[in-house]
C-alpha cells in the first residue's frame, strides 16, 4: 500500500513541478506587472501543495508548519508587490505633471 | 480492504486536484487580457489546493499534521479573494488604456479617475509599456 502511494504522489509531485516551470515561464514573459504578480501568486500555492505531498511522503509532520508559513509569505508578498507597483505608478505620474507644468 | 478505499478516495481527489491545477495554468496562458487571467489563477488557489490537500490528508490520516493542512487551505480560502482583488486593482491603475484591452467598464469609474490621464503625450505611453 505504501508503493501506491508512493506512485501516487510522486506522479503528483512530477505534474506539479512541470506547472512551476509553466508558471515561471508565464511570470518572465506576462506582457504586464499583473501577470508577473498572478504568476508568483500560483507559483507559492504549487510550491505549498508539494510541501505537504513531501511531508507525507517523508513522514515528517514540521513540514507542513513550514507549508503554513509559505501560504503566509507569499500573501505578503502579493500584497507588497501590488503596494510598492502603485507606489511607482503614482511617483511616475506626480513627475510627469511637474514635467509638464514645467514645458 | 479499508486501506484499498482510503487509497481510491485519496487518489481520486488528487488527481481531481491536478486536473485543477492542470486547467488553471492552461487558463493563465489561453486568456487574453491579464483581468481575465486573474480569474484562471483563483482556481489554483481554491478548488486545486482543496482538493489537493484534501487527498493528502484522507492519506495521511486524523493527525496534528493533516489538522494543520486545514489550517492551511482556511488561510489560503481567506487570503486569496484579496490577493486577486489587489491584482485586480493595480490593473487596473497602472493601465492607462484599459478602454481599449478590456471590453466590460465601469464608465463611471472611467469618466472620474482616467479622463485626465487621456492628455498624456503617445511618447509617454510607449515609454510606460516598454517598463
Amino acid at each position: 500500500m505504501t508503493e501506491a502511494y508512493n506512485i501516487l504522489f510522486t506522479g503528483a509531485l512530477i505534474v506539479i513541478g512541470v506547472l512551476l516551470l509553466a508558471c515561471l515561464i508565464r511570470a518572465i514573459r506576462g506582457p504586464r506587472i499583473a501577470d508577473r504578480v498572478i504568476a508568483v501568486n500560483m507559483m507559492g500555492t504549487l510550491i505549498v501543495i508539494s510541501i505537504c505531498i513531501l511531508s507525507f511522503m517523508m513522514g515528517e509532520g514540521w513540514l507542513v508548519d513550514i507549508a503554513m508559513i509559505y501560504t503566509m509569505l507569499s500573501f505578503l508578498a502579493v500584497v507588497l508587490l501590488t503596494k510598492v507597483y502603485m507606489g511607482i505608478y503614482r511617483e511616475k505620474r506626480r513627475q510627469r505633471e511637474e514635467g509638464q507644468q514645467d514645458a | 480492504m479499508l486501506d484499498i478505499i482510503r487509497f481510491v478516495i485519496s487518489a481520486a481527489l488528487t488527481l481531481a486536484g491536478l486536473f485543477c491545477l492542470l486547467s488553471g495554468v492552461v487558463g493563465v496562458y489561453k486568456f487574453r487580457y491579464a483581468l481575465s487571467r486573474v480569474h484562471a489563477a483563483a482556481l489554483l488557489d481554491t478548488v486545486g489546493i482543496l482538493l489537493m490537500l484534501l487527498g493528502v490528508i484522507v492519506a495521511t490520516g486524523f493527525t496534528v499534521a493533516s489538522l494543520k493542512m486545514l489550517v492551511v487551505i482556511a488561510f489560503l480560502w481567506l487570503t486569496s479573494p484579496v490577493a486577486g482583488h489587489l491584482i485586480g486593482r493595480l490593473e487596473v491603475t497602472i493601465n492607462d488604456e484599459l478602454s481599449r484591452d478590456a471590453d466590460v467598464l465601469d464608465q463611471d469609474y472611467v469618466e472620474q479617475e482616467k479622463v485626465p490621464e487621456t492628455t498624456t503625450t503617445p511618447a509617454d505611453d510607449t515609454q510606460e509599456e516598454a517598463q
